[in-house]
């Protein structure tokens, strides 16, 4: 049994019924996508200049254009527990090009919105979330910035709340009424323990 | 929508009484100033001789009239959305309604027929079908009021479809509402309707063409062969337009000069045809059957033959010798090889013009006379004072055949056109390929000469596109001659493949998907993706074609040697101009717009003037040609009776109220107004020829003394009353 571990599975996930039925599809996704993102996500016609202009899509499985597809399709499960959503770089490449002027990035930023809302979301996200919720800053300033910086001429620290930590507060506060530090605390035990 | 035109109810119940009080001495007042109506509708044409607003009036007192209505259900386009038989029992409780009737498609010859037997069993003196737009059915049901016995123009539409069943489908109450609003408002009307009499005018037996592609040349062919004196005016100096920069066409991939260069040969010498070139419209006045048309020829600085012969300069003018060429020292890009060859200040673009005459660029023409000397004192051909020359011609009808354009696909930058040298345009790529181009027809890439083996093909460069820079529509010949050039260099250059980038191939003519199949049999690569970018190499000059493969979901970055964008195109630069000297309106899109889409595709809102080909819309060529047969079949109709009749309504002049002081004859926009001297009095006269109706002297007149038949003042107020009164007189 041991030399077949994860053999059946695999096969069985092969064999399994993919194609996509009417129950798949959500009306009211599409809609929730388009008010979300304020663009015209229905009126994709697949072109795949998003594709073709996305800096993360040759590194990566990450489609834009599929997930312009489940938008029209209104396919909320498939894209929303998709990883490749949050391979986004927010570049805004896709949006100069497209020929239809929607704005597939907004659409992406949609549905990360939804997703988030099911508790969808990588743990190094929450993780930013702590960061900005203490530094104010996403990704903090470190001593090898501070050196680089005083090289340069610069302050050790940015004029931000690195050097007004009394600013943090209202930072604080304004995660705090959206509850985003108290969800990132919570989905960030329950991923690791 | 419901609540909306609940309020409109109540306000209508509430102010109900005021307003009769109001609205009737009103009525009094705009019912003395109709002309004095003739006792009998029937003694219309006898009373010719009467005054002027009397001759073609009858009315036909309110308290006489007997309206029939007829309702039609349009299958269920108007019955699937209103209670027709609510419809029908509110129309009968109309005053002056004598007859309602409802018939499933009245439009048919059994609809027809209701109507026809109604009026006589009812004696209606006129008739009101509730259906669909003026525009679709005013003539039928004219045809049928006239098979009735009474005067055609004893008709009246309300529109209960267009403008209600289909736009209110889903609110029954509000539509059935809305439909007896509408026929209450054309009872009202038709109850006050006249006896009309068009005005026919006798026509020139002359047409004119404007555009030498080959729509304008098929167009001018036609009406020549039919008889019919055309004038065929293109701006360029030669006719054949864009056909005759193609080397190929497909699918039967016939060489595009070989059948061209014989039409052009045949406009050239059709005596019917007077040939115009380096000549454009200037100025258009007058209407159908009578256009008066400037054109100004401009100077091209060299006589033909007839012209020398008629400076008294025998046996002279230009032979196409070229020796002129040969002498003159400057040198410009030649725009019929879109720049990619040289040439003269005095120049024929390439060897296959018609008419063979040499033109002169005065804009870089140093005029060092060399070209005269060269010459000789024989031909004498050469005049570098020539000025632009105004002619005048009358034409019946007229044909726009004003072509297209290139997109400035430089506009959209990501695909590097004008920036990287090795991306051209589908034009230059027809020129490259061509055995009469720059290149003798080796395809080579513009940066080091080098044949290309491999090439991609941009198709809907800047056509499907919403963005604002590029075009929203199919430019709907890009698919099939991009297929054209897969199949040319796959022929021409052994081993060379070509890569389409496409979003859908779209061939959808007669064996065009057949030559698609071959095309791919061939060799050439099919990939399904628009292209996102194009990156140079800047030591090889190769490109870097950046697209996704939607088919196999993966992006691509493929190196060529050469790109050829399938630019979009547009209307040429030239069709706003022309199109508003003879009033024909443009899409949204900049496509000149036709009467109607399907059933009238050649015609314009103004009477006489047709389109063909592409400054329609977009089109191949064999639709091109036959659009342009279509347009001279129009155009040559109206020439064929011998005369045109003109819709009778005309504004006509009340002479004891007019005061003489001619503030409407600078108004009008047709010149149809003048002063004349009647009876010892200034008054004023309408050519009613030239009248198209418009209402704008009869608005102004602050006298009220212009009476605009059809849309007489009594028949507007009492339609206003109508719909505010609730149909009560």
């Amino acid at each position: 049994m041991a030399r077949v571990k994860g053999y059946p599975e695999a096969l069985e996930k092969k064999l399994r019924d993919q194609r996509y039925v009417r129950e798949d599809s959500n009306p009211e996704f599409t809609k929730n996508v388009k008010s979300i993102s304020r663009t015209i996500a229905h009126m994709c016609y697949q072109c795949g200049t998003c594709t073709g202009s996305c800096p993360s899509a040759p590194r990566s499985t990450y489609r834009i254009r599929k997930f312009m597809r489940r938008a029209v399709l209104g396919l909320e499960n498939e894209a929303l527990t998709d990883p490749d959503l949050w391979l986004c770089t927010t570049c805004y490449s896709c949006a100069d090009r497209c020929p239809r002027d929607i704005i597939p990035t907004d659409v992406i930023m949609s549905m990360r919105n939804l997703a988030f809302k099911r508790d969808i979301v990588p743990v190094n996200f929450l993780k930013t979330v702590q960061a900005i919720y203490s530094s104010g800053h996403g990704v903090p300033n470190n001593d090898v910035n501070r050196a680089a910086r005083e090289k340069l001429g610069l302050t050790r620290d940015p004029p931000t709340t690195h050097m007004y930590p009394e600013y943090i507060k209202g930072i604080q506060t304004i995660l705090n009424h959206y509850k985003l530090k108290a969800n990132a605390d919570r989905i960030v035990k329950e991923r690791e323990g | 929508m419901m609540a909306e035109k609940k309020k409109a109810t109540t306000k209508k119940t509430a102010s109900k009484k005021p307003d009769t009080k109001k609205a009737a001495p009103m009525k009094q007042e705009v019912k003395k100033q109709a002309p004095a109506p003739a006792a009998k509708p029937k003694a219309a044409p006898a009373a010719e001789k009467a005054a002027a607003p009397a001759k073609a009036v009858s009315t036909t007192q309110q308290g006489d009239a007997r309206v029939g209505v007829f309702i039609c259900h349009c299958g269920t386009n108007i019955a699937g959305s209103m209670d027709i038989e609510a419809v029908q029992e509110a129309s009968k409780r109309i005053p002056n309604v004598a007859f309602v009737d409802n018939y499933k498609y009245m439009c048919s010859m059994p609809g027809q027929t209701v109507i026809q037997k109604a009026v006589h069993d009812n004696k209606l003196t006129a008739v009101v079908v509730a259906a669909c737009t003026p525009r679709l059915h005013e003539p039928t049901f004219r045809t049928a009021t006239k098979d009735a016995g009474l005067n055609p123009f004893r008709f009246e539409m309300a529109n209960i479809r267009d403008q209600n069943s289909w736009v209110h489908m889903h609110d029954r109450v509000g539509s059935t509402e809305k439909a007896i609003d509408a026929i209450k408002i054309a009872v009202a009307k038709a109850a006050l309707l006249q006896d009309l009499h068009p005005k026919s005018v006798p026509v020139e037996k002359a047409a004119m063409v404007v555009g030498a592609g080959v729509a304008g040349m098929q167009a001018a062919l036609d009406l020549a062969a039919a008889g019919i004196k055309t004038y065929l005016i293109e701006k360029d100096m030669s006719i054949g337009g864009r056909m005759s920069q193609l080397d190929k066409t497909f699918p039967t991939l016939d060489c595009s000069q070989c059948i061209l260069t014989p039409k052009m040969v045949d406009v050239g010498r059709s005596e019917n045809i007077e040939l115009m070139t380096w000549s454009e419209v200037h100025e258009v006045e007058g209407y159908i059957g009578n256009f008066d048309v400037t054109i100004r020829k401009k100077a091209r600085g060299v006589m033909t033959p007839k012209e020398a012969e008629a400076k008294g300069i025998v046996g002279g003018g230009c032979n196409g010798c070229g020796d002129c060429d040969g002498v003159c020292p400057v040198i410009k890009p030649n725009e019929f090889e879109v720049g990619m060859k040289p040439r003269k200040a005095i120049y024929i673009n390439h060897p296959q013009v018609v008419p063979l005459i040499y033109t002169i660029d005065f804009d870089s023409c140093v005029k060092c006379g060399l070209c005269v000397t060269a010459c000789g004192p024989e031909k004498r051909a050469i005049d570098l004072e020539m000025k632009d020359e105004f002619v005048k011609v009358k034409v019946d009808t007229v044909i726009l055949a004003l072509g297209y354009e290139i997109f400035p696909i430089e506009k959209k930058e990501e695909w590097g056109y004008k920036r990287y040298e090795n991306v051209i345009s589908s034009l230059e790529f027809e020129r490259l390929i061509c055995a009469s181009g720059p290149t003798g027809g080796h395809l080579v890439r513009p940066s080091d000469g080098k044949t290309p083996m491999k090439i991609g093909f941009v198709l809907c460069a800047g056509s499907r596109d919403n963005t604002g820079t590029g075009k929203p529509y199919c430019s709907r010949f890009c698919c099939m001659y991009s297929l054209k050039h897969a199949h040319q260099v796959i022929e021409k250059i052994p081993g060379c493949i070509p890569y389409l980038f496409y979003m859908d191939i779209r061939s959808f003519g007669k064996m065009y998907e057949e030559f698609y199949y071959r095309i791919q049999d061939e060799g050439a690569k099919f990939i399904r993706g628009r292209v996102a970018n194009i990156i140079e190499d800047p030591k090889t000059k190769n490109l870097h074609v950046m697209t996704d493969d939607t088919l196999l979901d993966r992006p691509i970055d493929m190196e060529v040697d050469m790109v050829v964008l399938a630019a979009a195109i547009q209307p040429s630069d030239d069709t706003n101009r022309t199109r508003k000297l003879f009033g024909v309106s443009c899409s949204m899109d900049g496509w000149l717009l036709e009467a109607h889409p399907k059933l009238n595709p050649c015609g314009t809102t103004t009477a006489g003037v047709f389109l063909a080909g592409v400054c329609q819309g977009p089109k191949d060529i064999p639709d091109t040609v036959a659009s342009a047969e279509g347009a001279a079949s129009a155009a040559s109709i109206p020439i064929h009776m011998g005369e045109v009749e003109l819709e009778p309504y005309f504004a006509q002049c009340i002479e004891e109220k007019c005061a003489g002081w001619g503030m409407c004859v600078n108004l009008c926009p047709y010149s149809a107004l003048a002063l004349v001297e009647k009876d010892g009095r200034t008054v004023m006269q309408v050519t009613e020829a030239k009248c198209k109706g418009c209402g704008t002297c009869g608005g102004f007149c602050p006298g009220g003394a212009i009476w605009m038949q059809h849309f007489t003042t009594p028949q507007i107020c009492a339609q206003i009353d109508a719909f505010l009164l609730g149909g009560e007189q």
